[in-house]
C-alpha cells in the first residue's frame, strides 16, 4: 500500500535557498563574474524587416572591441527550444540573422572591456539595411501578396516553404462534429481573444560563457533546461557534447520564457569562442521586451448542448500570432486542442488551429501554454451556456467536467493518459461555500456606481508530458542520491527550481525515502558534465516527473545501505527500516521491536567506506507514464466602477488538487502568484506595436507595459488559498504539480465576475477600464433603445 | 574621459573607486564595488530590484548619480542582516515563503528596512505602499506583505 503518513513530505520547513536569497548571496547568471571577463552588447535592428546588406566592424575592432557578425557565425537553422522530437521541431532561427523579422533581432554581437566600452562600440559598427514590407497583423499576414516573413523553414531536416505566412497547422477530430451539433437542442458560437502579455520576469535573461583550453565552452546561463542549451550550443557550434559544459544558475524568474535556450547565449558563445575569453551579456530591459511573450490567441468557439445541459459537441478553431519565430507553436496547438478537450466532455469535436508569423518579437510559452488562453474562451462560454438553458454555472460545470477515469490530454493528442485523482467536486462545493456564491444575486438586480460580482472558473494542467507511449515530447529525469559518511546525503539533478521550491519538494522526497531529517539532505551544484539528462523543468513537471526520478534514486541508494547495515546488524535487509531521529539529527536504521537492532545512517555508511563495500550511490533516469492533471478552481468577486470602467478583483478563492502537497507553504505560494499574474492577464497585461515602426508602442518600459504593484494586486488582503484532498497514484508519495495550474482558469473567472456585476459580457482580454466604460455606454444606449421601443 | 574619485561607507566598509560624472550608483555598485547583492531589473526606475538605503534612506540605484553618494554610507541588503545575524526582515521573509525566485529579494528587503525605520508599526496600507517601488512576479505580494508585518510585530515585542 501507499505511504500516506509522512515525517517531512508535507510539512512546512525552512526553505533551503532562503537565508542566501534574503542576504544577498544568491548568484544569479548577470552576477557571474570571472576573470579576464568581456562584456557584450548586441546591435539590434531597428526596423520589423530588413535585409542586412553589408556589416562594418573597424571602427569598433580599432577600439579593441571583440566583433561576431553574421557571415561568421554558424548559419545553422535551429530552433531554441528542443523538447519537441526532431521530425516536430519547425527551425527558422541561426544566430545571427541575414534577414531580421522584428525590431530588437539582434546582428551583431560586440564584446569590449567593459559594458560601456562594448555599447561605444556598438556605436561604431555600420550596418547597411535594405528595408522590407513588414507585417503585424495575423489576417493580414494570411492574405495573398503579403510580406513574407520567412520564405521557407527546416523542419526536421527537411526544408518546408512557407505559404502567406502560415507557420503551421494542427486539425484534431473527435467522433462525427455534424452529427454533435445535429443532436443539440442550441448551438452557441462566440469569439475571444486574449492578448500579448510579456513575462515580466525580474531578471532579464544573461548568461556567461568561458571558452576552455580544450575547444570547449562552460555555460552559465538563464535556462530552465541545462541540458537541451548543451545539445544546441554543441550541434551549432559542432562541439562534442563532453566539452560543452552548461551550469546550473538560480533564476530570477522565468515563467516559461527560458524554456528555450535564450537568444542570448548563442550570440554570447560566438564571443567568447573568438575572443577566446569569458564573455556576459546581459540584455537590457528593453531588449528582453523584444526578445519574448506570451501566445496570444483569437478563439472561435462553438458548443451543442440539450437543454438538461449536457453538452453534445464542441468545435475550436484558433489563430495563433506567433510573431516572428516558430519556437513552438505545433505543439502549441496540440495543447490547445488538449485542454479544450480535456475540459469538457464532448462525444464529437473538432480543433483547428493556425499559427501565424508576424514581424513582432517572437510568442513562446508562458505559464500555462495556451490553456489561460483555451480556459478563458471556455469558461466564459460555460456561463454562457449555463444561462442558455437555465442552470446554476457551477451545476453545469459538474455535469460536464472531464473526471476520475477519463482521459486527459496532458501534451496535445498524443500526450493522453487516464485520470487517477481527482479534486474537482470538492473545490466546487468547498469553493462555493467560502466564496458565498448563493449570495451573488442577479446583475440586473445591481445598483449603484460600484457594482460586485462573483464569478466561477475552473482549469487544470498538466503534470508534466508522460504518458505510456512515446508522443511528439520528450519527458523524462535523472537523478543521483547518495549517502555521505556522517549520515548526510547528497541529490542532484539537472531539475530548475524557478523559485516555487522545486529543489526543496526534491529534497524532501529524499529525506522521506532515506528516512533521514531534512535538514542532512543537501542540494548538489548542477551542471550538464554531472548530471543525467533531464529534458526541462517545464510543464509543471518538476515534482512529479523530476520528483519522481529523485524517489527512484534515493529508494535505490536505500537498498544498497540497507545491505550494508543488514551485514552489520545480522538482519535481513528487508525487514529493515530507517527513520529520522531529531536528537541523533540523522537517520537510524532499525529492525522494529528489536532494541539492540539499530545502528544509524552514519555509522553504516562510514563502516562500508573503511571495510571497502563501497558507498551507498545510486542513479536513476526515469520516465512517468501518466499526464495526471492538477485541476483548480477560482472564485473570484470583483467591483466594477461604472463611472471609471475599472474592474478591482476584491476576493478571491483559489483552490488546486495538487495531490499530496510536498511544500503547503510554497505551493499556497505558487497558487497566489500564479492566481495574481492571472488577473494581469485578465484586467491588465498587453503589447501593441505600432504598425509604422513595428515599435512596441509601451516604449518597451515596465512602467508603461503596467504590471501590479503591492498597491494596486488585488486580494493582497483577501485571498483565500486551499488543496483539495487527493492523492495521485502515479505521483511521488501521491503527488502531482501545482505551477502553472494556477493561473490558467483565473482570466475565465474573472471576465464571468464582471458579468455577474454589470450583465456585460466581455470576450477579449485584458477588460481594460477603456472596454467597460465603451461596453457601459453602448449598453445604456440599447437598453434605452429597447424602452423606447416597449 | 574625466574620471572623479568616490568615496563612501558600503555596509560599514570605507570604499573608493574612480567612476565618470554621468555614471549611476548601480553600475558603479555591481561593476567597481562588487555589490552584486544590488540587481540590475531595468536600469530605468521601474522596478526597484536595485534599492539601497543611502544614509538610511532607500533609493532606486539606477536613478542615483554615483557621485550623489559621495561622502555617504550605503547600505545593501549585505548591510542589513547576515546568515549568522539575520535582520528580523530576513527571517520573516524566510519563514513566510516571502521569497520565491529571489532576484526582487534584496531591493524589496531595503524598502521593508526604510519603511520599519520610519514607521515601526505599519498597517498592511502603509506596508504595500513602503514596497509598491519594488515589483515581483513570482509572489503576488501576499507573503511579502504578511513577512513584514510579521517582522513588525517581533521587532516591537
Amino acid at each position: 500500500m501507499e505511504q500516506r503518513v509522512f515525517s517531512t513530505i508535507g510539512k512546512v520547513t525552512r526553505r533551503k535557498e532562503g537565508i542566501a536569497r534574503v542576504t544577498g548571496k544568491e548568484v544569479f547568471s548577470s552576477d557571474v563574474t570571472l576573470p579576464g571577463m568581456l562584456f557584450a552588447r548586441v546591435l539590434r535592428s531597428p526596423y520589423p524587416h530588413a535585409k542586412v546588406l553589408s556589416v562594418d566592424t573597424e571602427e569598433a575592432e580599432k577600439m579593441g572591441a571583440i566583433c561576431v557578425t553574421p557571415d561568421e557565425v554558424p548559419q545553422i537553422r535551429y530552433n531554441e527550444r528542443q523538447v519537441s522530437i526532431p521530425s516536430k521541431t519547425y527551425r527558422d532561427r541561426t544566430v545571427l540573422p541575414e534577414v531580421v523579422r522584428h525590431v530588437g533581432e539582434g546582428v551583431v554581437g560586440v564584446a569590449a572591456r567593459t559594458e560601456a566600452l562594448a555599447e561605444e562600440a556598438v556605436r561604431r559598427v555600420k550596418v547597411e539595411w535594405e528595408r522590407l514590407p513588414a507585417v503585424f497583423d495575423p489576417f493580414e499576414a494570411m492574405k495573398e501578396g503579403a510580406p513574407a516573413v520567412h520564405e521557407d523553414v527546416m523542419l526536421g531536416d527537411v526544408r518546408l516553404p512557407i505559404k502567406n505566412n502560415i507557420a503551421c497547422v494542427r486539425e484534431v477530430s473527435e467522433g462525427d462534429i455534424e452529427e454533435g451539433f445535429s443532436i443539440a437542442d442550441f448551438i452557441v458560437e462566440e469569439e475571444f481573444r486574449t492578448g500579448r502579455a510579456y513575462h515580466t520576469q525580474l531578471e532579464t535573461k544573461a548568461v556567461v560563457c568561458r571558452p576552455e583550453p580544450d575547444g570547449g565552452i562552460t555555460v552559465w546561463p538563464t535556462a530552465q533546461s541545462i541540458h537541451n542549451t548543451r545539445q544546441l550550443l554543441g550541434r551549432i557550434f559542432d562541439i562534442p557534447l563532453s566539452k560543452v559544459n552548461v551550469v546550473r544558475v538560480p533564476i530570477g524568474g522565468a515563467f516559461g520564457s527560458s524554456i528555450q535556450m535564450n537568444t542570448a547565449v548563442a550570440v554570447c558563445a560566438a564571443l567568447a569562442l573568438k575572443a577566446k575569453r569569458p564573455v556576459k551579456l546581459c540584455l537590457t530591459r528593453e531588449e528582453d521586451m523584444y526578445d519574448h511573450c506570451k501566445y496570444p490567441s483569437i478563439i472561435r468557439l462553438k458548443y451543442g448542448i440539450k437543454k438538461d445541459g449536457t453538452i453534445t459537441a464542441g468545435e475550436m478553431q484558433t489563430v495563433v500570432d506567433i510573431g516572428a519565430h516558430n519556437i513552438q507553436a505545433y505543439p502549441l496547438l496540440g495543447c490547445m486542442a488538449g485542454w479544450f478537450v480535456s475540459l469538457y466532455r464532448m462525444p464529437h469535436m473538432h480543433f483547428h488551429g493556425t499559427a501565424v508569423y508576424t514581424n513582432k518579437a517572437p510568442a513562446c510559452a508562458m505559464q500555462g501554454y495556451g490553456n489561460p488562453q483555451v480556459s478563458f474562451a471556455v469558461e466564459s462560454m460555460m456561463d454562457i451556456l449555463a444561462e442558455k438553458v437555465g442552470m446554476d454555472p457551477v451545476d453545469l460545470r459538474l455535469k460536464n467536467y472531464v473526471g476520475l477515469g477519463e482521459t486527459f490530454w496532458g501534451q496535445g493528442p498524443t500526450v493522453r493518459s487516464i485520470i487517477r485523482s481527482c479534486g474537482v467536486e470538492e473545490m466546487l462545493s468547498k469553493g462555493k461555500e467560502k466564496i458565498g456564491w448563493d449570495k451573488r444575486g442577479k446583475p440586473e438586480e445591481k445598483r449603484g456606481r460600484y457594482r460586485r460580482g462573483i464569478g466561477v472558473g475552473r482549469s487544470f494542467h498538466t503534470s508534466g508530458t508522460g504518458a505510456p507511449m512515446p508522443g511528439e515530447v520528450i519527458d523524462y529525469s535523472t537523478a543521483m542520491v547518495k549517502v555521505n559518511e556522517d549520515g548526510s546525503v547528497d541529490y542532484l539533478t539537472a531539475l530548475m527550481c524557478h523559485g516555487g521550491g522545486t529543489l526543496e519538494a526534491g529534497a524532501k522526497i529524499v529525506a522521506e525515502v532515506m528516512g533521514v531529517p531534512l535538514d542532512k539532505v543537501g542540494i548538489s551544484p548542477s551542471d550538464t558534465r554531472s548530471t543525467g539528462y533531464d529534458v526541462c523543468t517545464h510543464a509543471t513537471r518538476g515534482v512529479y516527473c523530476g520528483g519522481a526520478a529523485i524517489k527512484k534514486a534515493a529508494e535505490s541508494a536505500k537498498k544498497i545501505l540497507l545491505e550494508f547495515a543488514s551485514r552489520l546488524l545480522e538482519v535481513n535487509p528487508d525487514a529493515l527500516q530507517i527513520r529520522p531521529d531529531e536528537e541523533l539529527g540523522q537517520g537510524v536504521i532499525f529492525l522494529e521491536g528489536a532494541k539492540d537492532k539499530a545502528i544509524t545512517v552514519g555509522e553504516v555508511a562510514k563502516t562500508a567506506q573503511l571495510k571497502g563495500w563501497g558507498t551507498a550511490i545510486a542513479v536513476e533516469s526515469h520516465r512517468q507514464v501518466n499526464c495526471p492533471p492538477c485541476f483548480v478552481t477560482n472564485f473570484i468577486e470583483v467591483e466594477v466602477d461604472t463611472e471609471t470602467g475599472n474592474v478591482r478583483p476584491t476576493r478571491a478563492v483559489a483552490a488546486v488538487d495538487a495531490g499530496t502537497v510536498i511544500n503547503p507553504d510554497l505551493a499556497a505560494g505558487q497558487l497566489e502568484g500564479g492566481l495574481c499574474r492571472g488577473i494581469g492577464l485578465a484586467l491588465l497585461e498587453d503589447t501593441d506595436y505600432d504598425r509604422d515602426t513595428g515599435e512596441l508602442t509601451c516604449g518597451a518600459s515596465l512602467v508603461d507595459y503596467k504590471t501590479y504593484t503591492a498597491v494596486d494586486m488585488p486580494f493582497v488582503d483577501d485571498l483565500e488559498a486551499f488543496f483539495a484532498n487527493t492523492y495521485e497514484p502515479s505521483g511521488p508519495f501521491g503527488a502531482k504539480g501545482v505551477g502553472e495550474a494556477a493561473n490558467n482558469c483565473t482570466a475565465g473567472t474573472v471576465a464571468n465576475a464582471v458579468y455577474n456585476a454589470i450583465g456585460i459580457r466581455f470576450k477579449e482580454a485584458p477588460i481594460t477600464p477603456e472596454k467597460v466604460l465603451k461596453a457601459l455606454k453602448e449598453n445604456g444606449a440599447a437598453k434605452r433603445r429597447a424602452e423606447r421601443n416597449d | 574621459m574625466a574620471t572623479y574619485k568616490l568615496e563612501l561607507k558600503l555596509n560599514g566598509e570605507k570604499l573608493s573607486a574612480q567612476v565618470l560624472a554621468h555614471e549611476n550608483l548601480l553600475s558603479v555598485m555591481r561593476n567597481k564595488l562588487g555589490a552584486k547583492e544590488v540587481k540590475n531589473g531595468c536600469n530605468k526606475g521601474d522596478c526597484g530590484a536595485c534599492a539601497v538605503l543611502l544614509d538610511g534612506k532607500a533609493v532606486n540605484a539606477c536613478l542615483t548619480l554615483a557621485l550623489q553618494a559621495n561622502g555617504k554610507e550605503v547600505t545593501t541588503v549585505k548591510g542589513i542582516g547576515t546568515e549568522d545575524q539575520p535582520h528580523p526582515l530576513q527571517e520573516s521573509f524566510v519563514r513566510h515563503g516571502a521569497i520565491q525566485c529571489g532576484f526582487c529579494t534584496p531591493g524589496m528587503i531595503v524598502s521593508s528596512k526604510a519603511l520599519l525605520d520610519t514607521i515601526p508599526n505599519p498597517d498592511r496600507r502603509q506596508i504595500r505602499e513602503g514596497i509598491s517601488g519594488n515589483l515581483c512576479r513570482c509572489t503576488g505580494y501576499n507573503k511579502i506583505v504578511e513577512a513584514i508585518e510579521d517582522a513588525a510585530l517581533k521587532r516591537k515585542s
